[in-house]
């Protein structure tokens, strides 16, 4: 059964659209090549550049919560049904106009669709929300409801406009139950674990050869989404280094970060492992995200690590990570470039397709907020202290005037 | 229709090679697979993370470790990186020229922070210049940007023009936003400064892919700066007027040369400063507020939405 609002044709066409600009980015084939790739792949849809779609998602946004709260107002609902009944109304507005935008005039990924879609989710959440407070249902049991609610609203329009990021939001909505359940702190994390493996399964199971590469695309970014959110499930000191990054050195690691040490060896041993069975998938299907994520979490493992052990973090320990992670690229990059043809198995160093630059990257940012940390850790210097070393004593005799 | 399909059709019509044809069906079917960003982030990341532990360490234990340990091992550690540069770099051209090795780019920018680092813990530890330390930063503006020139250096170029931002007086350190009036008329000539030296340059034809960073750093400081003055003097003021033609400029940049990133900046820039002076005309009446925001939001909907629709016809 098909939900997807855009035929399979289209996203394959928009897809190929996709890699072929990219290939001519890359110096792969010439701007005739690509017009007439352009031509064999019209996806009949409308579609605009980034920064435009930012544009159109920010003031539609704007826009509906304006026209929410301006009718909220005139109505000057004296009760939470009048609030709640409008909202619900304007939800289903949104949904059925987002739906328009794309029956009737082709929009694809325009920003309008993508903010009405939102804002009928969030509008539809909130107006569930203020009818169980109406209600006077119990907190606990709203926050779930509230939570499933958002978690199947996310995973309709997921399906019905394909936006990415609202499986992302139904998984997420879907992580926070079982932290309203009132269970121990390791039913919590087992209950998490479990949804999200069983999310994780699901889209293995999905994930045929025979799927259609825009698709596969898609399910990458999501098993890789949820690879991420196993691991950081599973390593219980994660918090702890966040901690140590916002400075509050002072904390005291509760011992096995409050969970049984079985437990804790068990968490520990899995951070190593996950990493590792991730980088093995990832290279083994050739699947990028899942290869980066693996190595994000490797790195999150290494950080990790004294705080598991115990051991107190030094000054040094990013400068010694650094250096590993250095040593890492030029020993790869060496091993790559001296296999035939610069290839080990199909895996290269060289830059064979050149991402998209809009003028400015995070490296530059990065480059452009050096100076201040550089001034941040300047070390105080000394200052001379007057009455030391019998300057002052004797009449100061010893000072220069 | 999906890519395999595609480019056998393309190479039956003999529109595509059989070499081209087997090299992209290779990278698509990850027969070929490029880790080239990869290492560059690793090896980024990696720079980035020995400068950290290198200032924490510094930080934490300059008493022990000595000044001479401390200074001796920053310089030697710059002079190795720019030596290496200077080995291994390619000649100098206006045009864009590759980084000789995948390492080269952020090798040079190591060097350039440790001997910033090294020049900042000189003055902090022994006030050379004492109030004329500030000068460092100016020497430091013109190295790296000779640098950046000199190796095609977009990661040096971003560092140099911090610097420069930081002998204006700009950090990023400050743990409260204060936005005076001398920071604001600083932040004014920082953005002026940078422009026109982007400008010359690419007048001059040298480097011309270097115009964006000059541009960007011109763009928020100089939008930060007037906004700010914005807030404080409201509708009857010079800075909204300014304000205002610098939306416009950017606007008509963007038009131009097609980089909606400029248009981006100006719309939002360009909204939060109108938006700014109209509530502050229409103070606390809440009809008004609310009609403001749905009338302009969907305004700014339909210009942008000509805008696209003009760009699609003319492409």
């Amino acid at each position: 059964m098909k939900f997807c609002l855009y035929t399979s044709e289209q996203e394959e066409n928009i897809f190929t659209r996709k890699k072929a600009k990219t290939w001519r980015r890359s110096g792969l084939i010439t701007e005739q090549q690509l017009r007439i790739m352009e031509e064999c792949t019209n996806p009949g849809v409308s579609q605009t550049n980034v920064f435009f779609r930012l544009l159109f998602f920010v003031f539609t946004c704007v826009c509906a919560s304006a026209i929410i709260a301006f009718v909220l107002w005139l109505a000057n609902f004296n009760n939470r049904v009048g609030e709640a009944t409008t909202l619900i109304f304007f939800s289903i507005t949104f949904y059925f106009l987002a739906e328009y935008l794309i029956r009737n005039r082709f929009f694809y990924r325009y920003g309008i669709e993508e903010a009405l879609s939102i804002a009928s989710m969030t509008s539809l959440v909130i107006g569930c929300g203020l009818l169980m407070d109406n209600w006077r249902i119990d907190n606990q049991l709203a926050v779930i409801i509230i939570c499933l609610l958002l978690a199947i609203s996310a995973f309709w329009i997921y399906l019905r406009f394909g936006f990415l990021y609202s499986i992302l939001i139904s998984i997420i909505a879907l992580c926070i139950i079982p932290f309203q359940l009132s269970l121990p702190a390791t039913g919590e994390r087992l209950f998490l674990l479990f949804i999200l493996f069983l999310i994780l399964l699901i889209s293995l199971i999905f994930d045929k050869p025979e799927i259609a590469d825009f698709q596969k695309e898609k399910t990458t970014i999501i098993q890789a989404c949820l690879l991420a959110a196993i691991y950081v499930t599973i390593n219980l000191r994660i918090f702890d280094l966040a901690k140590l990054y916002f400075r509050d050195i002072g904390i005291n690691q509760q011992p096995y970060a409050g969970f049984p040490p079985y437990l804790y060896w068990i968490s520990y041993l899995l951070t190593f492992l996950i990493p590792i069975g991730g980088l093995y998938w990832g290279i083994k299907s050739r699947r990028r995200m899942i290869i980066n994520v693996s190595l994000l979490a490797a790195f999150v493992t290494l950080s990790t690590n004294k705080d598991y052990l115990g051991l107190k973090h030094s000054a040094w320990d990013p400068a010694i990570m650094g250096l590993l992670l250095i040593a890492l690229s030029i020993l790869i990059k060496r091993w790559l470039t001296q296999g035939p043809n610069k290839t080990r198995d199909g895996f290269t160093a060289e830059n064979i397709l050149k991402p998209e630059s809009h003028g400015i990257n995070l490296a530059d940012i990065g480059a452009a907020l050096t100076p201040g940390f550089i001034e941040s850790q300047q070390p105080v210097a000394p200052t001379e202290k007057f009455f030391e070393g019998g300057k002052s004593g004797g009449g100061g005799s010893s000072r220069d005037f | 229709m999906n890519i395999p399909s595609l480019l056998q059709k393309m190479h039956e019509e003999k529109t595509l090679s059989a070499k081209q044809l087997n090299y992209l069906l290779d990278i698509h079917k990850k027969k070929l697979f490029s880790v080239h960003q990869e290492l560059r982030f690793s090896f980024y990341a990696g720079i980035l993370l020995v400068i950290a532990g290198l200032g924490l360490t510094i930080k934490q234990y300059f008493a022990q470790l000595g000044d001479i340990a401390i200074i001796g091992s920053l310089t030697a550690g710059s002079l190795a990186s720019f030596i290496y540069c200077f080995a291994k770099g390619n000649s100098y051209s206006h045009k864009e020229v590759a980084s000789p090795n995948i390492a080269f780019d952020y090798i040079l920018f190591f060097g350039c922070t440790l001997y910033s680092m090294d020049i900042a813990y000189s003055e902090t530890q022994f006030h050379v210049l004492g109030n004329l330390w500030n000068n460092y930063l100016l020497a430091s503006f013109v190295l790296f940007l000779f640098l950046a020139y000199r190796y095609d250096n977009r990661v040096v170029l971003s560092l140099a023009l911090s610097t420069l931002a930081a002998w204006f007086g700009f950090t990023v350190t400050e743990s409260r936003f204060s936005f005076q009036e001398y920071h604001r008329l600083y932040a004014i000539a920082y953005s002026c400064l940078t422009l026109l030296i982007g400008i010359f340059l690419y007048r001059l034809a040298v480097k011309k892919h270097f115009f964006d960073i000059y541009l960007n750093f011109a763009t928020h400081f100089l939008f930060v700066a007037l906004l700010s003055g914005v807030i404080h003097y409201k509708l009857f003021s010079l800075y909204f007027l300014c304000f205002l033609a610098a939306c416009v400029i950017l606007v008509l940049y963007s038009l131009r040369t097609k980089r909606f990133l400029y248009m981006l900046y100006a719309i939002i820039y360009g909204y939060i400063g109108i938006s700014i002076v109209g509530l502050d005309i229409i103070r606390r009446n809440t009809f008004l507020v609310l009609t403001y925001f749905i009338v302009t939001s969907l305004a700014v909907i339909v210009l942008i939405f000509s805008l696209s629709r003009k760009f699609k016809e003319n492409a």
